[in-house]
């Protein structure tokens, strides 16, 4: 087990040296973030000391080579923009992120998979033909569409819940705080919507594949309850799929919330990232993306981790 | 809480920094005016009044002595004086990341004459000075010795209105009112700024509620805000100009193919043909919805500068094809128009109905769309021949304009440096410089005026569109003012 954890580990600095170099080359070559940076009354010369100041006077291999340096040191260098480390901002930022992910996923699981089994077992009642009309709906609606729609009822028609921003927050999360949950609810909802819909729909198709199998004809001819057939064996076989998608997915939430947060002024990292990349700002971009690339690096490790509980197959 | 009044401001923008040195950049500017003091103030019409200097004398052409308000505090409690004025000037001067070193660079030297006294020596007489120093928030010497610049662009203290409380990136700025404040105590307790990106998000933020005032009202929902009986709604003329850039010097410029493989817009009629060949009125009609103003000049009427007696000449393709016949292009020519999609009012939208206007004078428009990031980097490397760019006049003083666009491009002396289409005329470039040491406003004036009018109406050097304007919705509990600066300042609002 040892072994094989320093296996991954060693993989995974690869891919994240490898990601470190190709973000940094199209930063690099995307343009000049201090022509964006100054106001149009400063000089030629102006331009030229902050070029300097920001170490952008240098050639590609010289920047690349002083930012590994700086790696090795922790240190992934100083916003162009903000100037304040870019590790620190995008960790300011992250935790705004999770919670949104965090929340949406365990309410997509907690909801989504509940409402596959319900619609596995008797897949032509009408209760399951509801289910399967809505989890259609969240898979098509897009999230823009989503949010703004919740906004335009909750907020501008019935103006029960905040339109915008994160309220109150509370070691690290709006989640423990009522004004902070008010907040949470309707980017929440958006985020989760998909997500739902999917876990919903892999779930039903999952446990629809597996309940034709034969052993569990076999426990039914034993006599094995419906209940223990369905919740335990049915499910228990249903889930190694699904814990992949939900990995898989559980990253993309983190990675592609920008849209959620835009529509809700939400101050997570999607935002944050999209104005870098606009502006230029290579530290950030190089920073976040280090961030989630280990993210996705760790979710895929627990993902296998997690396998070997659910099958022990995986365990040899 | 309580019965604290707060006053809470959705932005289609927020800070970038809280150092006021970092980046001069309108959103910045706006939300740090409510916390910092500089010398010179501008009122809402930007014309200049007394700010931390009460009273100022200019004995020689380049010497001004400035006497200090007295009794003044930062927010921390220590003492405005001398000291500050001379450090705040030093560090915005030499800093190596400031972005307000085009403020200063007139500035030969900064001197504490007494506590309360400050002398300023320019390099050369300069009649816009008091315009620049109302772009230099004075910083408190004790409090940032020793500071380095992460902890400077953390923490705002100032002199002004309103005191920083706390700053989440992305999410809110947080200000309390300052008691001690010199111009008396502001109405409101607490201020929010929000910085809500997404229109339709920060017009969803007013019409529920939750937001007082909102910057930059989408046009497409103007008719939703006017509508709404609860909200006031403004329009307020802005200092930026939107206009197209030619290039005109070289022989064979990189994105024209003309019959003659020459350049046609070094021919003043064809820059004429362009002129009158763009149905502006439609533009502003149908792009900008009515929010916007067609100009015909450099500087709009708030500006020092501005020019009554040019008018904008109407529509006339007619006219416009028998200048291009003339010029021996009564077929036109193809050219590429370059533009930024993402750095002004419906930028790529204006590009193309150029585009569309143009080709009914036959001549052949591509219109080439790119972030304002690659935008600005290719037409500074002039890989264009005809861009559409916009210009800010934020000093209120038409010289920022003529200095940066109109006179011949200098990389030594600074001039020029977004004269991207590199028009020169030595007579225009001598009465901008000799408009630079006039000290006599009504002569100044003159000069202003004679050295635009060459430029804009005698050599077409460019092709002005219009001005933006700036839109604001307002809860009906408040008074908002607008301002000509784009800037939202609590102070004023009741």
């Amino acid at each position: 087990m040892t072994k094989y954890i320093l296996n991954r580990l060693f993989h995974s600095a690869l891919v994240m040296l490898t990601i470190s170099f190709i973000v940094f080359f199209i930063m690099f070559k995307a343009g000049d973030p201090v022509e964006l940076m100054l106001p149009p009354d400063a000089t030629q010369q102006d331009v030229v000391d902050m070029r300097a100041a920001l170490g952008l006077d240098k050639s590609f291999i010289v920047q690349y080579q002083k930012f590994l340096v700086n790696v090795s040191q922790g240190n992934l260098g100083n916003s162009f923009i903000y100037g304040q480390p870019a590790l620190d901002i995008v960790f300011e930022r992250m935790p705004a992120t999770m919670e949104l992910a965090v929340i949406a996923m365990i309410l997509s699981i907690l909801i989504g998979i509940p409402l596959g089994i319900i619609s596995s077992i008797k897949p032509n009642s009408i209760t399951s033909r509801i289910i399967m009309f809505f989890s259609l709906a969240g898979i098509s609606v897009p999230v823009f569409w989503t949010g703004m729609i919740l906004v335009l009822i909750f907020s501008v028609i019935l103006g029960v819940l905040p339109s915008s921003g994160r309220g109150e927050v509370y070691l690290f999360t709006s989640a423990f705080t009522w004004d902070g949950i008010r907040h949470l609810i309707m980017p929440v909802v958006t985020l989760a919507v998909f997500q739902l819909a999917l876990i919903l729909r892999l779930t039903r198709t999952g446990m629809m594949e597996v309940l034709m199998q034969d052993y569990i004809k076999l426990a039914a001819a034993k006599g094995v309850p419906r209940k223990v057939i369905v919740y335990y064996h049915a499910l228990k076989n249903t889930l190694i799929p699904l814990i992949t998608i939900i990995g898989i997915q559980f990253g993309q939430l983190v990675a592609f919330t920008i849209v959620t947060e835009t529509i809700f002024a939400w101050p997570g990292t999607g935002k944050l990232i999209i104005d870098s990349i606009q502006n230029l700002d290579r530290p950030i971009v190089v920073a976040y993306l280090l961030v989630i690339s280990f993210i996705f690096v760790a979710i895929n490790f627990m993902v296998d981790v997690l396998y070997t509980f659910v099958d022990p197959r995986v365990r040899v | 809480m309580g019965n604290a009044k707060t006053l809470k401001v959705g932005l289609a923008s927020g800070a970038l920094s809280m150092d006021p040195y970092a980046h001069n950049e309108t959103a910045t500017n706006s939300i740090l005016s409510n916390i910092f003091d500089a010398l010179i103030a501008f009122d809402k019409d930007i014309n200049t009044h007394p700010g931390l200097a009460v009273s100022w004398t200019n004995p020689e052409p380049t010497v001004w002595i400035m006497k200090l308000r007295k009794g003044v505090k930062f927010h921390n409690g220590s003492k405005f004086n001398a000291d500050d004025v001379v450090f705040s000037f030093n560090r915005v001067k030499t800093w190596d990341k400031s972005g307000f070193k085009g403020k200063v660079s007139a500035i030969e030297s900064v001197a504490k004459v007494d506590e309360y006294t400050v002398k300023f020596v320019t390099k050369k007489p300069y009649p816009v000075f008091l315009r620049k120093l109302t772009y230099v928030n004075i910083l408190d010497k004790e409090t940032l010795e020793g500071k380095n610049d992460q902890w400077i662009g953390l923490n705002a203290i100032g002199t002004g209105p309103y005191k920083l409380t706390s700053w989440s990136k992305g999410d809110h700025i947080k200000l309390d009112v300052n008691k001690d404040h010199w111009r008396g105590v502001a109405k409101f307790d607490k201020v929010l700024f929000r910085p809500l990106t997404n229109n339709a998000t920060r017009v969803a933020a007013i019409l529920s509620n939750e937001v007082d005032i909102i910057n930059r009202v989408p046009v497409v929902d103007v008719n939703r805000v006017k509508s709404n009986d609860k909200l006031d709604f403004f329009v307020q003329p802005g200092l930026r100009l939107i206009y197209l850039q030619m290039d005109q010097d070289r022989d064979n410029s990189p994105f024209i193919k003309s019959h003659d493989g020459k350049n046609p817009l070094k021919d003043v009629r064809v820059r004429k043909a362009i002129y009158y060949g763009i149905n502006e009125d439609a533009i502003v009609k149908y792009v900008m919805k009515g929010f916007a103003e067609p100009a015909a000049q450099l500087s709009p009427k708030a500006v020092f500068g501005n020019d009554p007696s040019i008018k904008r000449a109407a529509f006339n393709p007619e006219k416009a094809k028998a200048l291009l016949a003339e010029a021996g292009y009564p077929n036109g020519f193809e050219i590429q128009l370059d533009s930024p999609n993402n750095r002004y009012i419906n930028d790529a939208q204006i590009a193309q109905a150029v585009a569309s206007s143009l080709a009914k004078i036959g001549i052949t428009v591509k219109v080439n769309a790119t972030p304002k990031s690659t935008f600005f980097a290719e037409t500074g490397k002039l890989k264009t021949s005809f861009f559409l760019i916009g210009w800010a006049s934020s000093d209120g003083d038409a010289s920022s304009i003529l200095d940066g666009c109109v006179h011949s491009y200098n990389a030594e002396t600074g001039y020029g440096r977004y004269n991207r289409g590199r028009y020169s005329n030595t007579k225009v470039d001598a009465l901008i410089e000799k408009s630079a040491g006039i000290m006599d406003p009504a002569e100044r004036l003159r000069v202003l005026q004679a050295a635009q009018k060459m430029a804009i109406v005698d050599d077409q050097n460019f092709i002005p569109l219009h001005y933006q304007v700036d839109i604001y919705a307002s809860s009906k509990n408040i008074t908002f003012e607008t301002r000509t600066d784009s800037r939202i300042w609590a102070f004023d609002i009741k």
